[in-house]
C-alpha cells in the first residue's frame, strides 16, 4: 500500500525566498534557491516539537523508493492555519513542494503549495500569526 | 393505586428539575442561548486585524489579560527587533559566515570582553550564523531560555495575572513563567544571590498606566536573543509595561551590562502587545528532549552532514 503511486518528482522553476519558514534551528544546512516538488505517499506524521514532521515515500519511474522527512513548524504555529495533529495517516497520497537539504538527503521543509488526496492543504488559512508560505514566523 | 402515585410524583420532580439542571452546565449569569461554543489550542490573529482598531480605555493599574505578542513579530528570529543582525542589502536572508557584525547597519555597542563572548556563541540564523553542525544554541537542546530571551525570541503568547503582592507573566514558548514581586521585595544582591535562568524581579507602578519592573540575577549561560548576543552575569534588566488603553500593552526593554556592553541599549522599544480574547485557549508549547531527540536523529544530524552517509 505505501508504494503505489508512481514518482512525481518535478523540480520547479528555481525561486529565490525572502524568509525561511523555520528559523530556531538553523538554515544554512538548506538550500534556498530552489523549490522541489515531490509526490508520495505518506508513512507517519509526527506532530511534536520544536518541529513536526511528515514522512512519506516516492517512488521513480523504475520503482526505486524514496523515503522522505519533511519538517513543518512548530504545532502552535501551524495549528493556526488549519493543521492538526491528525492532518495526515498513512496510506494518504501527498504532493509537497519544499526546499531540500544541501547535501542532497531526502530531507526538506515545507515551502509553497501541497496537496493532500488531490486536495489543496490546508484547507483554510485563518490569518493567523505566522504563515507557511512565507511569514518569518518560526 | 399507592404505587401509580408515587413514581408519578417522581416523574413530576424529575420533569420540573429539568431546566435547573440544564442550567447549570452554563456559565454564571448565561442562558442556553447564550453560550457559545468554546475552541481549544487558539493561534492569535495577525497584525492586519489590529490595524484600525478602537478600543476603551485603559483600566487603571491593570496588566492582566491574554496578550497576544506575536502579531508585532515578537518571534523576532533574525535577532532583537531594535538590532537584527542583518547585513543592510539583505535584510530579510540568513547570510551568514560574517566574523563580526561590525557591517550591519545598528550594531551593539559591545566591550571588548562582549565580543570575545559574542564570538563564541553560534547561531543558526542571522549575519554570524554558521553552517550545519556547528551551531550551539542552548535553546536547542531544550535549555531553559531565561530571561529576558523569553521576550526577545519566540515571544508569541503571553497571559498576565496579578495577585494582591505579585505580577505573574505566563509564557507560551517552552511553557515558561515569571513572578515579579510586588509587595516590597527588594532585590538581591546579586552577587550574593543564587543565578537563575529567569533572575529575579520586582515591580512597581509609576503611574495608573504604567508597570516597571527591575530583574537582576540571572544565570550566564543564556543568550540574549536568536542572534547570539551574549550577556555576563552582571546583567539587570529594566522592562516598562504600559498600558495603552484596554487592547493595548507597550512594552519596552532595556538592557544593561556593563562588562559586554558600553552603554544601556533598548531591545524593544514599546513594542505592542494586543489583547486576546478572555476564552482564548493558548496551546502548549514544551521543549520535550524526547522529541527534541528523534528531531535530531531524523532531520537535524542528517541535514546537517557534508556528505550524506550511504
Amino acid at each position: 500500500m505505501k508504494h503505489k503511486l508512481p514518482l512525481l518528482f518535478l523540480a520547479v522553476a528555481p525561486s529565490t525566498f525572502a524568509v525561511p519558514l523555520l528559523a530556531h534551528h538553523g538554515n544554512a544546512a538548506y538550500n534556498y534557491d530552489k523549490r522541489i516538488t515531490v509526490s508520495g505517499t505518506v508513512t507517519e506524521w509526527i506532530w511534536a516539537n520544536p518541529h513536526c514532521w511528515l514522512k512519506f515515500d516516492a517512488k521513480n519511474e523504475s520503482g526505486e523508493v524514496t523515503h522522505w522527512i519533511v519538517e513543518a513548524s512548530a504545532p502552535p504555529t501551524i495549528s493556526a492555519q488549519g493543521w492538526s495533529h491528525n492532518s495526515f495517516k498513512a496510506g494518504d497520497q501527498v504532493t509537497v513542494t519544499m526546499i531540500q537539504v544541501k547535501n542532497g538527503q531526502p530531507i526538506g521543509r515545507f515551502e509553497g503549495d501541497v496537496t493532500l488526496n488531490g486536495k489543496p492543504f490546508p484547507p483554510h488559512d485563518n490569518g493567523s500569526s505566522g504563515n507557511s508560505k512565507g511569514d518569518p514566523k518560526p | 393505586m399507592p404505587k401509580r402515585c408515587f413514581f408519578s410524583a417522581i416523574l413530576l420532580i424529575a420533569l420540573l428539575s429539568l431546566p435547573r439542571l440544564l442550567h447549570a452546565q452554563n456559565a454564571p449569569g448565561t442562558t442556553e442561548e447564550q453560550v457559545k461554543p468554546r475552541s481549544w489550542n487558539n493561534g492569535p490573529p495577525a497584525k492586519k486585524v489590529y490595524v484600525g482598531q478602537k478600543s476603551a480605555p485603559a483600566p487603571r493599574r491593570d496588566l492582566s489579560g491574554i496578550w497576544n505578542a506575536a502579531a508585532e513579530g515578537g518571534v523576532q528570529a533574525k535577532g532583537v527587533l531594535e538590532y537584527p543582525a542583518l547585513l543592510p542589502d539583505h535584510p530579510q536572508d540568513d547570510i551568514g559566515e560574517q566574523p563580526d557584525e561590525s557591517k550591519i547597519p545598528h550594531p551593539l555597542p559591545y566591550t571588548p570582553l562582549g565580543l570575545a563572548a559574542l564570538k563564541t556563541n553560534k547561531p543558526g540564523v542571522g549575519v554570524r550564523a554558521v553552517g550545519p553542525g556547528l551551531v550551539n544554541d542552548p535553546v536547542d537542546s531544550c535549555d531553559p531560555q531565561g530571561f529576558p530571551r523569553m521576550e526577545l525570541f519566540e515571544f508569541r503568547v503571553v497571559e498576565i495575572t496579578q495577585t494582591k503582592n505579585q505580577v505573574l507573566l505566563l509564557y507560551q514558548f517552552y511553557d515558561n513563567w515569571r513572578v515579579i514581586w510586588t509587595d516590597g521585595h527588594a532585590l538581591p544582591d546579586p552577587k550574593e544571590a543564587e543565578p537563575r535562568w529567569n533572575g529575579y524581579s520586582v515591580g512597581k507602578w509609576v503611574d495608573d498606566y504604567t508597570f516597571v519592573v527591575d530583574t537582576v540575577g540571572m544565570n550566564d549561560k543564556t543568550w540574549l536573543d536568536n542572534a547570539g548576543r551574549p550577556h555576563s552575569g552582571d546583567l539587570t534588566v529594566h522592562e516598562q509595561f504600559h498600558r495603552v488603553n484596554y487592547d493595548t500593552l507597550e512594552l519596552t526593554v532595556t538592557i544593561n551590562d556593563p562588562k559586554f556592553y558600553l552603554q544601556p541599549w533598548q531591545a524593544l522599544n514599546k513594542f505592542a502587545l494586543h489583547r486576546l480574547p478572555d476564552d482564548f485557549d493558548v496551546q502548549e508549547f514544551f521543549c520535550a528532549p524526547s522529541e527534541t531527540a528523534d528531531y535530531n536523529k531524523l532531520i537535524g544530524t542528517p541535514a546537517s552532514v557534508e556528505t550524506p552517509q550511504k
